[in-house]
């Protein structure tokens, strides 16, 4: 009796303490992809008669085939990148313990101050090569015109390095968390077989912040599939249109306020939201993302 | 996080909206209440409206982004209500306004007298869909050819006045170091293709479209420009290009260049643009393509104020925008910036730009030349017609592509944006 009376309240505990997310789960998750469904089962301009043919229409629209080839680009030198040099220098920030941690922590989350508006203003001023601070650096390369860096085929580099130094620093800081999260008697054993800092790193460290790695990983990827403020503020700037369309998530946009066209619209954000949470059905059932806690585990 | 960072913009612009409309007139049972939403250089005009209307209408006044007219008019056509009672925006978004799928734009035909419409004469055309006003054009943007007096006596050279004899003098200026301008952004279109009268956004039927590069129109105008790409005398780059600026125009190289009215007192000019010294420019009228009427101007810009219809006002809101276009305040003010299409306040306007000492010619009379002669092959349409440039015509122009390949990829992209529109297209 007693156990199931303790069961009952760690279910009321429970309840009241997810009640909070589960309400605002419905109000901004689900009830928006639910408006969303039937929306993009509407009439649009281009098919009056409205159901599944909106969906086959954006992917017939013109903008869609290179808005995808994109947007895959960018993901894929962005996700390996973020996770990449994030482990690589969280796993440089958790040796350097002491009076410089603190300041280096710091230094990493200053860039992910700014947000994408000011990230793309800045890098307008970097990468121009009349403007520039680094003039010398880019004449040395053989740039002179900003339109040997504004075009069209160099730009998923750029996006993606604005997008990492805004996104990267706060990473490194929550991976630099997880690894302080692994136990020191780990670690000692580990120095005491006789690993040396490379392999406690390698083979000790890392494999056991995987999961938070793999829940970065998804977040990234979601992050990056939907990639809009910088490639929408770089074609509203001195480049207009350069990148017009360029992304997914820019020609959903235009569909429903320039093609006037939401179903369409609603149609090409269901698609990316079935993506994202494939993507993340996969990873997260390929990893023990959610088994035990990995570091404590027996 | 990008979502956040968009939410929290459209967060800090509806408060800044929101500020804006709290300065307006406190709104009273019984009197008319109108809501304008316009972009920043339109608000002195709107807040002296409000002055004089105090009293009579409560006129409200919110600032939006010209760049997001359809998007906002689309937002409130999804909630059913907020619409503004008149709105700026470009005549492209008139196209889009008054497509029954959108329905925001009033018929004006009966709410403003024919007196108004016959003073726009010819200005107001973009406003015209199938004998039916729906806007009201605010300001004139045709192109003419702005030439450096200083540069000109130097070099010996005489002011062109067909194409033909512009690209003859452009190609004079080889080896000079001077330039002819530098046409790779929607200037090459305005400037050339829309002059020329290719026809890339001429409406045969309401909901037809042709789009026709192979058009003679278009071919003769790669034709005369392509060499003098070729030969240096007029640059790949935007007339906006940092380097641009920093190599040739502010370096005062710019021996001539086809450009809009307003390229005057807001390109050449400011200190932080092209910096030209004063006494140097002058403006002559277009350079003609041929004889008889095949002597078009092009436009770059030049906004409309379109009416709500479903204002409670309509007669008041009509009334606003024929104030904002058409009013002796807006055509003699200081903030009124650009040539205004209506013809008695242009007139007006005259007199402030033709006794300006900064040109070295009345500017004013090659502007007023032009102003009735807009090519109108090419109309105001639903699909992305501008914002297409930067992707296609100008990208390939700036990257060195030759202007017929560059015309191509552009045709081609408007073709397959057009059907997305509702728009069947015709492409011979």
């Amino acid at each position: 009796m007693a156990r199931s009376r303790s069961s009952r309240r760690s279910l009321l505990a429970g309840s009241i303490m997810f009640a909070p997310y589960l309400i605002l789960l419905l109000l901004f998750g689900i009830w928006p992809i639910i408006q969303a469904t039937i929306t993009s089962i509407g009439p649009s301009i281009v098919n009056p008669a409205g159901g599944l043919q909106n969906f086959a229409d954006v992917v017939a629209d013109v903008r869609f085939l290179p808005a995808l080839m994109n947007v895959v680009v960018f993901l894929l030198l962005y996700v390996p990148i973020m996770i990449i040099v994030v482990s690589v220098m969280s796993l440089l920030l958790d040796t350097v313990q002491g009076r410089w941690n603190l300041p280096l922590r710091l230094t990493y989350i200053v860039p992910a101050s700014m947000t994408g508006a000011t990230a793309v203003l800045i890098w307008y001023f970097m990468l121009e090569p009349s403007l520039s601070p680094y003039q010398s650096a880019l004449h040395a390369l053989g740039i002179t015109q900003g339109n040997q860096i504004w075009r069209q085929g160099g730009l998923a580099w750029i996006f993606v390095a604005m997008a990492f130094f805004v996104g990267a620093g706060n990473w490194i800081v929550v991976q630099y968390g997880s690894l302080q999260s692994i136990s020191e008697d780990v670690l000692e054993a580990a120095r005491i077989d006789g690993a040396n800092a490379w392999q406690i790193g390698w083979r000790i460290k890392l494999p056991l912040i995987r999961k938070y790695l793999v829940y970065m990983g998804i977040l990234v990827f979601a992050a990056g599939l939907q990639v809009f403020v910088e490639p929408q503020l770089i074609s509203g700037s001195v480049y207009t249109g350069i990148a017009k369309d360029w992304s997914l998530n820019q020609l959903s946009y235009d569909l429903a306020f320039q093609s006037n066209n939401l179903a369409g619209s609603a149609a090409l954000s269901l698609m990316l939201l079935v993506v994202c949470i494939i993507a993340a059905i996969v990873v997260i059932f390929r990893t023990d993302f959610f088994e035990g806690t990995g570091v404590g585990k027996k | 996080m990008k979502r956040l960072a968009v939410a929290l913009v459209a967060v800090v612009a509806v408060g800044v909206a929101l500020t804006g409309c709290s300065s307006g007139a406190p709104s009273s049972s019984g009197k008319p209440s109108i809501l304008i939403w316009a972009d920043t250089p339109r608000i002195p005009q709107a807040t002296e409206y409000q002055k004089e209307m105090k009293g009579k209408v409560d006129v409200k006044i919110e600032t939006i982004a010209q760049a997001d007219a359809q998007t906002k008019i689309s937002l409130a056509n999804r909630a059913k209500k907020g619409w503004p009672d008149i709105i700026f925006g470009a005549p492209a978004d008139t196209a889009q306004f008054k497509d029954p799928s959108n329905g925001y734009a009033a018929d004006l035909t009966k709410l403003v007298s024919k007196k108004i419409f016959d003073g726009f004469g010819e200005g107001n055309s973009d406003c015209l869909y199938d004998g039916k006003y729906y806007c009201l054009k605010n300001d004139l943007a045709n192109t003419v050819l702005w030439y450096n007096t200083k540069i000109f006596a130097q070099l010996g050279l005489t002011v062109p006045t067909t194409m033909q004899e512009f690209a003859d003098t452009a190609m004079k200026l080889k080896g000079t170091g001077f330039s002819a301008g530098a046409y790779g952004d929607q200037l090459y279109y305005a400037a050339f293709l829309q002059s020329s009268e290719c026809p890339l956004a001429d409406l045969t039927a309401a909901n037809t479209v042709r789009i026709a590069p192979g058009d003679s129109k278009c071919t003769r105008v790669a034709k005369t420009i392509q060499p003098l790409l070729d030969a240096g005398v007029i640059d790949k780059r935007s007339p906006f290009d940092a380097g641009f600026i920093k190599d040739v125009a502010a370096q005062d190289k710019v021996a001539m260049t086809i450009g809009p009215s307003w390229w005057g007192d807001f390109v050449i000019r400011p200190q932080a643009s092209w910096n030209v010294p004063a006494g140097e420019i002058a403006a002559a009228n277009m350079p003609a393509w041929g004889t008889g009427k095949d002597n078009k101007s092009g436009a770059y810009g030049g906004g409309v104020f379109t009416v709500s219809s479903h204002s409670k006002f309509p007669q008041a809101a009509a009334d606003a925008a024929v104030w904002m276009t058409t009013s002796n305040w807006m055509a003699t003010a200081a903030t009124t910036p650009t040539f205004p299409a209506y013809g008695p306040a242009n007139k007006l306007w005259e007199a402030r730009i033709s006794k300006d000492a900064y040109y070295a010619n009345n500017v004013y009379t090659a502007m007023a030349a032009g102003a009735n002669n807009i090519s109108q092959v090419d109309r105001p349409v639903r699909f992305p017609f501008n914002a297409q440039f930067g992707a296609t015509l100008s990208a390939d122009i700036n990257n060195g592509k030759s202007l017929s390949v560059a015309l191509d990829d552009y045709a081609k992209s408007i073709q397959g944006l057009a059907p997305q529109s509702g728009y069947k297209v015709v492409t011979k």
